[in-house]
Formats: C-alpha cells, structure tokens, sequence
C-alpha cells in the first residue's frame, strides 16, 4: 500500500509531464538561446510553454521569466525589487506565514539595511487587508503575501491588498506556489507585480518555476551571465523542465479542486469522529481544497509520522522545507500554538488523484494507531 | 490584390525567441495564408527570415517601419 499525502512538499509527476519531457530533452537538444534550426526547435518549446503558462495565469508571455523554482522566484522578486529601488531606507512588508523563500530573502534584505514589518495574522492565518495598510510607510518599495499558506492552506485576500498597493503605488509580489491550478487566479485580479509559480506541486518537474513580472516593473537580476530571459534571469534555459511545466498546466482541470476538497473534508470528518480532541489548524472556508493540518490531543506528531510511513502512508508535520527542523514552525505560532501544539501538528495533504478509499483508510490507520499508542 | 493577412508583434523580442514565436503563430494558419511580422532591426531582421525560409515559408516582402522592419510572410504548402 502507497498512500501519498503529502502534495504541498511536492507531487507524483504526471504521465504526460513525464512524456513532454522525454520527448523534448530527445528532440529540443539545443540551447534555445543559439541561432541555428535545432536552437530555434528548442527555443519554440520554451515559448509555447511560456505562452501555457501567460496564458493559465492571464499574463503576456513577455512577462514570464522562467526560473529554477519558487524558491528562486521569491528571491528573485523581493531582492530584484529592492536592488531596482536602490533606496536607501526603502522598507518591505510580509506577512508572518510566509514560505522561508520569502521570509528569508526579507531578512537578507533587512542585514542590507533595509526595514522589514511583518504584518500578523488571526487565528486561522489569514491577512487582514487593514493591517497591512496600516504598516505601509512612505518608504514601502514592496508587499509580499502569499496567496495559499504551505502549512495551513489559508488563502489570504491578495486581491483586495494588491488593490491596495497598486493605489499606494508598492509594488505587490505574491507567492502562489501552493495555489497554482488549484485555486482561479488572475494577476490583473489579484492586482500583482510580480507572483511566483513552480511546476512539482501540479504534477510537473522539480527544478522549474516562473516569475510573473508585469511589464514595466523594475526588477534587478540576481544572477549575473548570458542576459536570458530578458537579462532577468541568466542560465541556460531547462527546456525539458519548461515543456513539462507546461505539459502539468494542461493537464490540470479545474475540477479537480472540487473533488480534492470533498475527499480533504470527508478526511477531516472522519479523523474529527474518530480521533477525540482533534483540531483543525488553519480557516474552515478559506482554505486551499487539498489542505488539511490537524493538532493531534496529547501526542506529538513525529512518532505518529514515523508509524503510518511504515504502513505505506506519507504525510508531513509541517512544510517540507521546515519539517526536518527541531525548531517549531514559524507558521503555526504566527495563528497563536504553543511550542508544544505545534510539535503536535500534522500537515495531510491530497492530490487530484488521491481516492476516497485512501482518505478512509488514513483516517482508519491514524484513528488506528493514536489509540494503541 | 489585398488578402488578409494575420500580424504578429516581435519588436523588442531577442534572438531565437522572435523566430521560434513566428514559427509557432504560422505553423497555425493554414497553407498560403499571409502573416506580417514587426521586427527589430539587426539580429532579428538578418535572422528571423531565413528562419521562416528554412521550415519552407515564403519572405514575400521585407521593408522598412521606423526603427524597426514590417516582414511580410506566406505559409508553405509543406510547413
């Protein structure tokens, strides 16, 4: 038995990802940066996928700039912007739940002199609009916040604060890594600058991303080099990568968000009946669909980790960048737990082909062994 | 004679990404339909039309449009 559920760390690829790939590393050898036929073929592969993904993201394809992830896409974003401000004072706001990519990045920027406010979150991890308003200067270059959480599936009203930057004129970055075909996302709607994707948590390749970067944002390089991608991200591009990014944005549906959210809350119902004192991390509503995080009573999490991965089935205590760290999670004491309730989380989280029968029997091995424990 | 032709904006676009998005906007027109590339001067202008020539379309005019060069393109029979 393979039960995985742990799609917010990343995703089986998918057959047609895997096929998009082989064909093009087979047959778009060349460098797409070089002139001659087999460049070109190379160079068309990188720009239908590019147009994929302007397309599913309602962006023009000169504004996709193709990275190595979402990590470096965050980076890319929040430092680029800072360098192009160039400033001496500027001042960056974030939010207290964002990924380490972002939360990180800032404070590189902050040991350069820059200012950073981290703007809180309620119980449930969602912004409000209001507070980051409220810890906008006359210095802020830059809001980041993402769209949904990593941890806790919270998805924050980027709408209604990039309106609120655009009117301010900030520059709005937001991290949709998580929320990618899962949950509708414009950038003219979300009112964003710049927004950061990546392809291995839709079913696509590791080691591909893309910054959005809406025309006319002064956005500085971090890597210095052969000037690709509009002299915004140098390296030779990873066209297998790309054309399977692509391959994974087609083959997403829409639909999918409805099934994985019935099959997330019949998980959630049957751990609730089954498990007594467990609790829900993170909003009820506002949630992305394939998100659960629990706090399990009077246990902590690891060894119950430990158990249901010896029984075939994977899940997280919290994101994969941080759940081999001792330190609790940055995310679930910004929503209010203690050290210890967060040491007693656990991150369950589904993909689109993720059936009822693996939910139900989840639920059954962790109602199983919480109670032989 | 006037036949309608598609236009396809390239200005701005570097070397080999202008040619490969030509190549992508004409391979879905159908076989002798017309499409008018704006391009930049330089690389491009000494790049783009023998790229299209060499997939079997055919350059059927190449003028001049300010900075830039308006390409006028007919799709192939084989392309």
């Amino acid at each position: 038995m393979e039960i995985y559920l742990d799609n917010a760390a990343t995703t089986k690829p998918a057959p047609a990802v895997l096929r998009a790939m082989s064909e093009c590393a087979r047959r778009c050898y060349g460098n797409p940066a070089s002139l001659h036929r087999l460049g070109v073929e190379a160079a068309k592969a990188v720009e239908r996928s590019r147009r994929a993904l302007a397309e599913a993201l309602g962006a023009e394809p000169d504004e996709i700039v193709f990275t190595s992830g979402g990590t470096e896409s965050n980076n890319l974003a929040i430092k680029g912007a800072a360098r192009a401000a160039g400033k001496r004072g500027a001042h960056v706001v974030i939010s207290a739940v964002e990924h380490p990519s972002v939360a990180a990045a800032a404070q590189s920027l902050e040991e350069r002199g820059v200012r950073v406010s981290k703007v809180g979150v309620d119980c449930t991890g969602i912004v409000d609009p209001a507070a980051v308003a409220r810890a906008i200067r006359p210095a802020t270059i830059l809001v980041s916040v993402m769209h949904a959480n990593h941890e806790i599936g919270a998805v924050e009203p980027v709408s209604e604060i990039g309106r609120l930057c655009r009117r301010h004129g900030i520059l709005f970055h937001c991290d949709a890594c998580q929320s990618f075909t899962k949950e509708p996302l414009d950038v003219a709607k979300a009112h964003a600058d710049m927004l950061s994707v990546n392809a291995h948590k839709l079913h696509g390749p590791r080691g591909i991303g893309a910054l959005y970067v809406r025309r006319g944002t002064a956005l500085s390089a971090l890597l210095d080099g052969g000037g690709q991608e509009g002299g915004r991200r140098s390296g030779t591009l990873n066209t297998p990568a790309i054309a399977g990014f692509a391959a994974a944005i087609e083959a997403s549906d829409p639909r999918d968000a409805l099934a994985m959210r019935r099959l997330r809350d019949r998980l959630w119902n049957a751990l609730r009946r089954a498990v007594p004192g467990i609790r829900l991390n993170g909003p009820r509503s506002a949630r992305l669909c394939n998100n659960l995080n629990v706090i399990l009573p009077g246990t902590e999490s690891k060894p119950l980790l430990q158990k249901l991965s010896a029984a075939g089935i994977y899940a997280s205590a919290g994101s994969a960048c941080s759940s081999a760290k001792t330190e609790p999670s940055a995310v679930l004491l910004a929503i209010g737990l203690s050290p210890q309730e967060a040491a007693r989380s656990m991150r369950l989280s589904l993909s689109r082909w993720t059936t009822q029968a693996e939910v139900d029997a989840a639920a059954r091995a962790i109602s199983r062994i919480l109670g032989g424990s | 004679m006037s036949r309608s032709e598609e236009t396809l904006d390239l200005a701005g676009i570097p070397c080999p990404a202008n040619a490969a998005r030509a190549l992508i906007a004409i391979e879905g027109l159908p076989s002798g339909a017309l499409l008018r590339i704006s391009l930049d001067d330089g690389e491009p202008i000494q790049n783009v039309p023998p790229a299209l020539e060499e997939q079997g379309h055919a350059v059927v005019e190449k003028v001049r449009a300010g900075a830039g060069w308006q390409v006028l393109v007919r799709k192939g029979d084989q392309a």
